[in-house]
């Protein structure tokens, strides 16, 4: 995986939660002879929520929870904030246990440093947009200057400055997903949690907001987990990607490592049908150096046109074409690290079966 | 057998009224002191301007909550009710479902707020509310009047226990119907527990209070008339004396005064009730 040194802001340790009476049982029916979420709802009449999930999320780092329906994101991303207490296991946000913290610890736990923006936008009616925003610091009790400030800051970050007095009635439905977004800046955390906060849009609308989110996460420097049932979203918006099903996290990484290793079947086939011209990148698709010296003597390193390691398949296609030698060499600081052959791309773009997945990583 | 138990039960209850009314006594005098002492000091409020003042008020009430015409009837209707002479009555009546209605207020608020925080109070309450709801209202002019005495102050006792019922359901109902989804936006922002009263459940519980309010005062009328039996003066009493000297006209004259007021206080009320959001 990438192992970048950003702190850990975020920590799950093998989290679980179940709905039901008998959840100890529950989960060690699952955990020692792996039982079904089916087999757990017939037994123990428990409904499996989260099973065993762990997840590290960085700072900087936009972290997408990718699953159908039901499958467990929405309970996972509340025990981030503990909306909803875990049945075992431990998540640490900052270094800290959050089920040690006594409600005024929690608080304002959830008040500084954990943002949220909900799929129902959940704006207050009887507000203004610049009230709305603002709601989180009023729950500080800052005063109310103050935290029109930061509002109308948030707000002008988000393209909403000429809106402020307006009812959230009188907006659309981009827009008040916008202003979810405001109130969760506002009161600036350092992580924002996201639960399907574009899902109910429309398709322009939603890329529209994908990609601005992305921007202004990036540039503030936030961290945000973000849950969508939607690949190609979480592809756009995600540095990473954990995708879930029935309860647990079966394969987390980048867009490209889970599109050229699928950890299984399930996996393979929800990955089948993205394009991978933008996702896979050089440093992926290239042969070791040594290796081209040895298929072709004959062409000197120095004269292929030379691209970076992160550039993507489309990129390297439009390079390659122009090439005289059909290939391009892959240079990070000043060093050749490899280089790239219209087979080595062309084999890039063949999707490779799930059996097979296991020889790229 | 039976009749030997049911005279038995009968006497209990009287002894026990009877023992009250003697060794309460001090306590029952002071509540008909301060029940009194209240509407007084209501019916000053409303008696004192004159007849046109209460008209001009209500006409810009109505005017103002409900609407243009409506408004123009509240004050047209005030006046009629001047006109037939029972302009003192009328507000001896308004005074007394005033003050019954604040007594509700400060009783059956505090009350369904606890009732819709509390689950399972509610199933404990809900019988007794059905109960009270179900006897017929001028029952509770007899224990009423066994402690209290002849007078005003057993009317205001009997119209807040008939109004409270109402207040107490709605108002439970709307603390309890928050929805899902801003409870979870108040514990995410990180409120506490009377920010998540006052900024999140409150706000959305307001039209179902209100609407309890309105149903409250509606009761609160009907009280008031049958309370004429025990003295309670306005219009109650016009009508109960009027029936007994079969004074017709008189007695239909106070039934439209009745009938005017009752409609004026119900629009405005429904007038307050805070539109449903449209999100
Ligand atoms: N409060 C609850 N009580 C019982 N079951 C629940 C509750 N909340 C969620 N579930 C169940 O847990 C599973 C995961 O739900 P959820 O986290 O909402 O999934 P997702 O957000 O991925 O659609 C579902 O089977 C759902 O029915
Ligand atoms: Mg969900």
């Amino acid at each position: 995986m990438n192992e970048s040194r950003a702190e850990v802001l975020v920590d799950c340790q093998s989290l679980w939660k179940i709905f039901g009476d008998k959840t100890e049982a529950a989960i060690r029916a699952v955990s020692e002879r792996g039982a079904t979420k089916a087999d757990v709802l017939q037994q123990f009449n428990c409904v499996v929520g989260v099973s065993g999930a762990s997840l590290q999320v960085r700072r900087g780092e936009i972290f997408c929870i990718m699953g159908l329906s039901g499958s467990g994101k929405s309970t996972l991303i509340r025990m981030l904030n503990r909306l909803i207490d875990p049945s075992l296991g431990k998540v640490l946000v900052k270094g800290e246990d959050l089920s040690r913290l006594d409600t005024a610890r929690l608080r304002e736990m959830r008040a500084r440093h954990i943002g949220m923006v909900f799929q129902s936008v959940a704006l207050l009616p009887n507000r203004t947009v610049l009230e709305n925003a603002g709601f989180g610091l009023e729950v500080q009790g800052v005063p109310r200057a103050e935290r029109n400030a930061a509002a109308r800051a948030s707000l002008a970050k988000v393209g909403l400055s000429e809106w402020l007095d307006r009812y959230p009635s009188e907006l659309s439905g981009g827009m008040q997903q916008r202003v979810g977004l405001a109130r969760a800046l506002t009161s600036d955390p350092e992580i924002i949690l996201m639960d399907e906060p574009f899902s109910a849009l429309d398709p322009l609308i939603r890329r529209q907001l994908q990609d601005e989110f992305r921007q202004l996460t990036k540039e503030l420097g936030k961290s945000a987990v973000f849950i969508t049932h939607d690949l190609d979203e979480a592809i756009r918006i995600g540095d990473r990607i954990a995708i879930m099903k029935d309860g647990a996290i079966i394969q987390t990484g980048t867009a490209e490592e889970i599109i050229l290793n699928p950890a299984d079947q399930y996996v393979a086939d929800f990955v089948a049908g993205i394009s991978r011209v933008h996702l896979v990148k050089a440093h992926s698709v290239m042969i070791p150096v040594a290796e081209f010296r040895h298929q072709h003597p004959d062409i000197a390193l120095d004269t292929l046109p030379a691209a970076a390691p992160d550039a993507d398949v489309a990129a390297l296609i439009g390079q390659i074409t122009e090439a005289a030698q059909g290939a391009v060499a892959v240079v990070d600081q000043g060093q050749a690290v490899g280089v790239i052959t219209m087979r080595n791309l062309l084999l890039s773009l063949r999707e490779a079966p799930a059996a097979q997945g296991g020889d790229h990583g | 057998m039976a009749d030997g138990f049911v005279e038995g039960f009968d006497n209990t209850v009287d002894d026990a009224l009877f023992w009250l009314s003697d060794n309460a006594d001090f306590l029952f005098d002071g509540a008909r002191v301060v029940l009194d002492g209240f509407y007084r000091l209501v019916l000053d409020g409303v008696g004192w301007p004159p007849a046109w003042t209460i008209a001009l008020i209500g006409g810009a009430l109505g005017w103002w909550l409900v609407g243009r015409g409506f408004g123009a009837l509240a004050a047209l209707g005030l006046g009629l009710c001047w006109a037939t002479g029972l302009w003192p009555e009328t507000m001896d009546t308004l005074a007394l479902v005033i003050s019954a209605m604040l007594i509700t207020l400060a009783l059956a608020l505090p009350l369904g707020v606890l009732v819709g925080y509390t689950t399972g109070l509610d199933r404990l309450i809900e019988p007794v509310l059905d109960l009270v709801q179900t006897l017929p209202p001028y029952i509770y002019l007899l224990p009423a009047i066994a402690l209290l005495g002849y007078g005003t102050a057993t009317a205001l006792v009997a119209t807040v226990i008939v109004a409270m019922p109402p207040v107490i359901r709605l108002t439970a109902l709307g603390i309890r119907q928050t929805p899902e989804a801003f409870r979870e936006l108040g514990e995410a922002s990180g409120v506490n527990g009377w920010q998540m009263f006052t900024k999140i459940r409150l706000p959305f519980a307001l039209p179902s209070i209100m609407a309890g309010i309105n149903q409250g005062l509606m009761m609160a009328f009907g009280m008031v008339v049958i309370a004429g039996i025990v003295g309670s003066g306005g219009l109650g009493k016009t009508i109960y004396d009027a029936i007994r000297t079969l004074d017709i006209a008189k007695s239909i004259d106070a039934a439209i005064a009745i009938v005017i007021l009752t409609m004026i206080i119900d629009r405005i009320t429904q007038g307050l009730v805070p539109p449903k959001e449209k999100a």
